[in-house]
C-alpha cells in the first residue's frame, strides 16, 4: 500500500520520465515509429514464413493473424522485463545523487513498451478487418476486451519488472538467467501454435504465467470469441500475485540500492 | 553468489547534532571521513543501518548537479524533468521556468539536446534547476566550485539570497573560506566520527591545525559534541554565535603572537569611541616566536549584529612576507572609517596562507561609532546633495538636535578635527596575555 502511494505522489514523475525515453529514443531517427514496430513484424513475417512454405504444420486459417495477436503482448512482456534487469543499475545516478523514487524505473520501463504496444494495436486491428475482407477472419464484439487485456497484462508486467529490477542489483547473474529464460518462454508459451487440445499439456502450459495471456489475445482477436473462464481467473490471479510480489520485493531491497549499485 | 559484503566499514558512528531552521551548517573533514555520506543520509538517498534522522520541509540535494539529464533531450525538456525530479509540479516549473532560464545562462541552447552543451552549461543548468526549487533546506555537496568565476560568484550570491530568505544550508565542502564566511555553525568528522562542532572559524582552525599535523585536537573549543547533543531541537535559537557576546575569544598554536591589538587615532592616542569619518589605524603588537615562512594578518571589522562590515588579509590584497622574527608593529591604516554610529568589534589573527591560526583574537576590540546625523545603516559613503532649480534646501545646525548628551560633545570635537579636549574618551583597555 505504501508502494502504492509513493507511485501515486510520483505519477508526474513517471509520466515525465516515460514520455522522456520515448522522445529520447525517437529523437534522431526518423523512423522512430517503424522501428517499434519492426521486431514483432519481423518475427511475424519470419515464423509466417516458415510455418506456411517451409514446414506447414499448422493447417489454420490466417495464420499471420494468430502469430501476430500472440506476438505482440509477447515482445511487450519480453522487452519490458529484460529492459528493466538493467533499468536501476542504468540509472545509477539517479539512484546515488538524487532523492529519488527508484520504483519508478522499472516502471517508466513497463510503460514506455507498453506505449510501444499501444501504437502497435491499429496495425493488428488493421490485419482484423484485412483478414475479415478475405473472409478468413470475423471482428466481433470479444475485440472490446483488447483493452482489459493491456491492462491486467500491464499489472503483471510491472511486477515482474519490479521483482527482476531490484533483486538483479543484488544477484547481478539474474539478467543473464532472464535473458535465456526468455528465449525458452517464447516457444513454452502458446505463440506459433495453439493451445495444444490434451488437458495434461494445458495444464503444464497453464503453469507459464504468459499462456493464458497470449491464449486470451488469440481468442478475442483471431478467434473472435471471450477468453475461456479458466484462462481469465488465471490472468487476474498471475497479475495479483505478481504485482503483490513486486511491491513486496521492492519494498525489502530498496534501502539498499543505493547502496549497492 | 552473495548478497551482502562480508566485512563491513562504518562510514559514520556516534554523529548526533540537530540543526536550526535558518542556519547555515557546514560539514568538513578529510576525504573518506564520511561527509558526503552524512549529506546523503540527510537527503534520504541513503538510509542509516542504525540511528535516526528527521527532517522537515522540503529538501533540495546539490550533491550531483545536472545528475537526472537527459543528453538526448533539449535543455528546455530536462529542466521539466529536473525539475519534478526535485518534487516541483509541471505548474511551478512553468512559474519559474524564465528565472531558471535566465539564471542558467544557457541562452539560444534551450532548445538544443543537452548533449551539445559544454561541461559548464550542463552544470550551471543543473544549478539553476536545483536554486528554484525553493526548498526548506538546501544540501551542497563540494559544487559551489564549479563553472567559470562569474558563475561561481553568481551561485554564492544565490546562495546568501537563500541564507537570508530563511532557507537551512548544510555543506560538505573542502573550501575552509566558504564555510567560514557561510555558515554558522560547523561540523568536523574525522573517520566517521564528529570531532567537533560549534563555531566555523574555531572547527576549521581545529581542522587546519590538526592536517598540518602539528597541534594536537582542540583542547579549548568551546563547543564539543556531547554537549551540543543534549541539546533538542526547539524554537530557534538566536544565532550561536551573534554578536552578544562580550567577551574576547582567542586561539591558535601560539607560533605567534598578537600581544597588542589597538584602534589609535592619527595621534597615536587609543580610541573606543569615535565620530564617523575619522582616520584611525589599528595597530597590532607582534611577538614571534618560532620564526615562520608562511605568514598572513588578517582584521575584520564586524557591526554588533554580526554583520562582517570588512575583513581582509595581507594574502587577498597580494602581500608577502619577506621577515616574520623577533617583535613587531602591524598597523592597518584607514584614512577615514565611513560607518554609520553603531557598536563595532574588531577581529585581528594571524595565521598561514591556508588558514590555521598562530593566533586569533575575535572581539579583541569594541568600539562605538557616534554621529550627530540620524542616518541608518553600516556604511556611509562620503557624499553630498544637491539641489537644482526649483528645488532648495539650506542647512541647519545639527548640533542643536538631540544627540546623546556626552557624546554630543565628543563628537563636536572629533568630527571638527581630533582636537585634544578629546581625552576624557581615551581609554586603555586591559590587555590580557593568552
Amino acid at each position: 500500500m505504501n508502494e502504492l502511494r509513493t507511485l501515486y505522489r510520483h505519477r508526474q514523475l513517471i509520466a515525465a520520465l516515460t514520455s522522456r525515453d520515448l522522445k529520447a529514443r525517437y529523437r534522431g531517427s526518423i523512423l522512430g515509429y517503424f522501428w517499434s514496430l519492426a521486431n514483432p513484424l519481423l518475427l511475424l513475417g519470419v515464423y509466417t514464413l516458415v510455418f506456411t512454405k517451409f514446414f506447414p504444420r499448422f493447417d489454420m486459417p490466417a495464420y499471420p493473424l494468430f502469430l501476430f495477436a500472440g506476438i505482440l503482448p509477447w515482445t511487450f512482456f519480453s522487452a519490458a522485463v529484460l529492459e528493466s534487469t538493467g533499468s536501476i543499475s542504468s540509472n545509477a545516478g539517479l539512484i546515488k545523487k538524487v532523492m529519488f523514487p527508484a520504483e519508478a524505473l522499472p516502471l517508466v520501463v513497463v510503460l514506455s513498451h507498453l506505449v510501444h504496444f499501444v501504437l502497435a494495436v491499429p496495425v493488428l486491428l488493421a490485419a482484423l478487418v484485412g483478414f475479415t475482407l478475405m473472409k478468413q477472419a470475423a471482428v466481433t464484439s470479444a475485440v472490446l476486451m483488447l483493452p482489459v487485456l493491456m491492462l491486467v497484462q500491464t499489472v503483471f508486467v510491472a511486477g515482474v519488472a519490479m521483482v527482476v529490477s531490484s533483486t538483479s542489483i543484488l544477484f547481478r547473474d539474474l539478467r543473464d538467467i532472464i535473458t535465456n529464460l526468455i528465449q525458452i518462454g517464447f516457444f513454452v508459451t502458446p505463440i506459433i501454435y495453439p493451445l495444444p487440445e490434451s488437458f495434461w499439456l494445458r495444464t503444464l502450459l497453464r503453469l507459464n504465467p504468459m499462456t493464458p495471456f497470449a491464449a486470451g489475445y488469440q481468442d478475442i482477436i483471431y478467434y473472435g470469441r471471450m477468453p475461456a473462464i479458466t484462462d481469465m481467473v488465471l490472468m487476474l490471479g498471475y497479475a495479483a500475485a505478481s504485482i503483490v510480489a513486486g511491491m513486496f520485493v521492492f519494498d525489502r531491497l530498496r534501502d539498499t540500492l543505493a547502496e549497492a549499485i | 553468489m552473495k548478497f551482502s559484503p562480508e566485512t563491513s566499514v562504518p562510514a559514520l558512528r556516534n554523529v548526533s547534532f540537530a540543526i536550526e531552521r535558518g542556519e547555515a551548517f557546514g560539514i568538513i573533514g578529510r576525504n573518506g571521513s564520511g561527509k558526503s555520506t552524512l549529506l546523503k543520509l540527510i537527503s534520504g538517498i541513503l538510509k542509516p543501518t542504525s540511528g535516526r534522522i528527521v527532517v522537515a520541509g522540503r529538501i533540495a540535494a546539490l550533491i550531483e548537479l545536472g545528475a537526472g539529464f537527459h543528453p538526448e533531450i533539449t535543455g528546455r525538456e530536462n529542466i521539466y524533468i529536473n525539475g519534478i525530479m526535485l518534487g516541483l509540479t509541471r505548474r511551478e516549473i512553468e512559474s519559474r521556468f524564465d528565472r531558471i532560464v535566465e539564471f542558467s545562462g544557457v541562452g539560444e541552447f534551450l532548445d538544443q539536446p543537452v548533449k551539445t552543451y559544454s561541461s559548464g552549461m550542463y552544470v550551471r543548468l543543473g544549478f539553476a534547476v536545483a536554486v528554484h526549487v525553493d526548498p526548506d533546506l538546501l544540501l551542497i555537496d563540494e559544487v559551489l566550485s564549479v563553472g567559470d568565476e562569474e558563475f561561481s560568484a553568481k551561485c554564492i550570491a544565490k546562495i546568501h539570497e537563500m541564507k537570508h530568505r530563511g532557507v537551512t544550508l548544510v555543506f560538505v565542502t573542502h573550501q575552509l573560506d566558504q564555510v567560514r564566511e557561510l555558515c554558522d555553525r560547523a561540523l568536523w568528522i574525522e573517520k566517521g566520527e564528529a570531532v567537533a562542532i560549534g563555531d566555523p572559524v574555531r572547527v576549521v582552525d581545529a581542522y587546519l591545525q590538526a592536517v598540518s599535523g602539528g597541534a594536537p585536537p582542540p583542547g579549548p573549543l568551546g563547543v564539543t559534541l556531547s554537549e551540543e547533543t543534549v541539546q533538542a531541537p526547539g524554537p530557534p535559537a538566536e544565532k550561536p554565535e551573534s554578536d552578544t557576546l562580550l567577551e574576547e575569544e582567542r586561539w591558535g598554536s601560539g607560533e605567534i603572537l598578537l600581544k597588542r591589538v589597538a584602534l589609535v587615532d592619527a595621534a597615536g592616542r587609543e580610541l573606543v569611541a569615535l565620530g564617523a569619518g575619522t582616520p584611525v589605524t589599528i595597530e597590532i603588537d607582534v611577538e614571534v616566536h618560532t620564526k615562520q615562512e608562511d605568514v598572513v594578518f588578517g582584521v575584520g571589522i564586524f557591526h554588533a549584529d554580526g554583520t562582517c562590515v570588512y575583513g581582509t588579509n595581507t594574502e587577498r590584497e597580494g602581500l608577502v612576507v619577506e621577515r616574520a622574527e623577533g617583535t613587531g608593529r602591524v598597523s592597518f591604516v584607514m584614512p577615514s572609517l565611513d560607518l554609520v554610529a553603531g557598536s563595532f568589534r574588531i577581529d585581528a589573527a594571524v595565521h598561514t596562507k591556508n588558514g590555521r591560526a598562530f593566533d586569533y583574537r575575535r572581539g579583541v576590540l569594541r568600539f562605538v561609532v557616534g554621529s550627530r546625523i540620524h542616518d541608518t545603516g553600516i556604511y556611509r559613503p562620503k557624499h553630498d546633495w544637491k539641489f537644482e532649480g526649483g528645488i532648495a534646501f539650506r542647512a541647519v545646525d545639527m548640533l542643536n538636535r538631540n544627540v546623546p548628551g556626552p557624546m554630543a560633545e565628543y563628537i563636536r570635537s572629533s568630527e571638527a578635527e581630533p582636537s585634544p579636549e578629546a581625552p576624557k574618551y581615551r581609554k586603555r583597555r586591559k590587555l590580557e596575555e593568552p
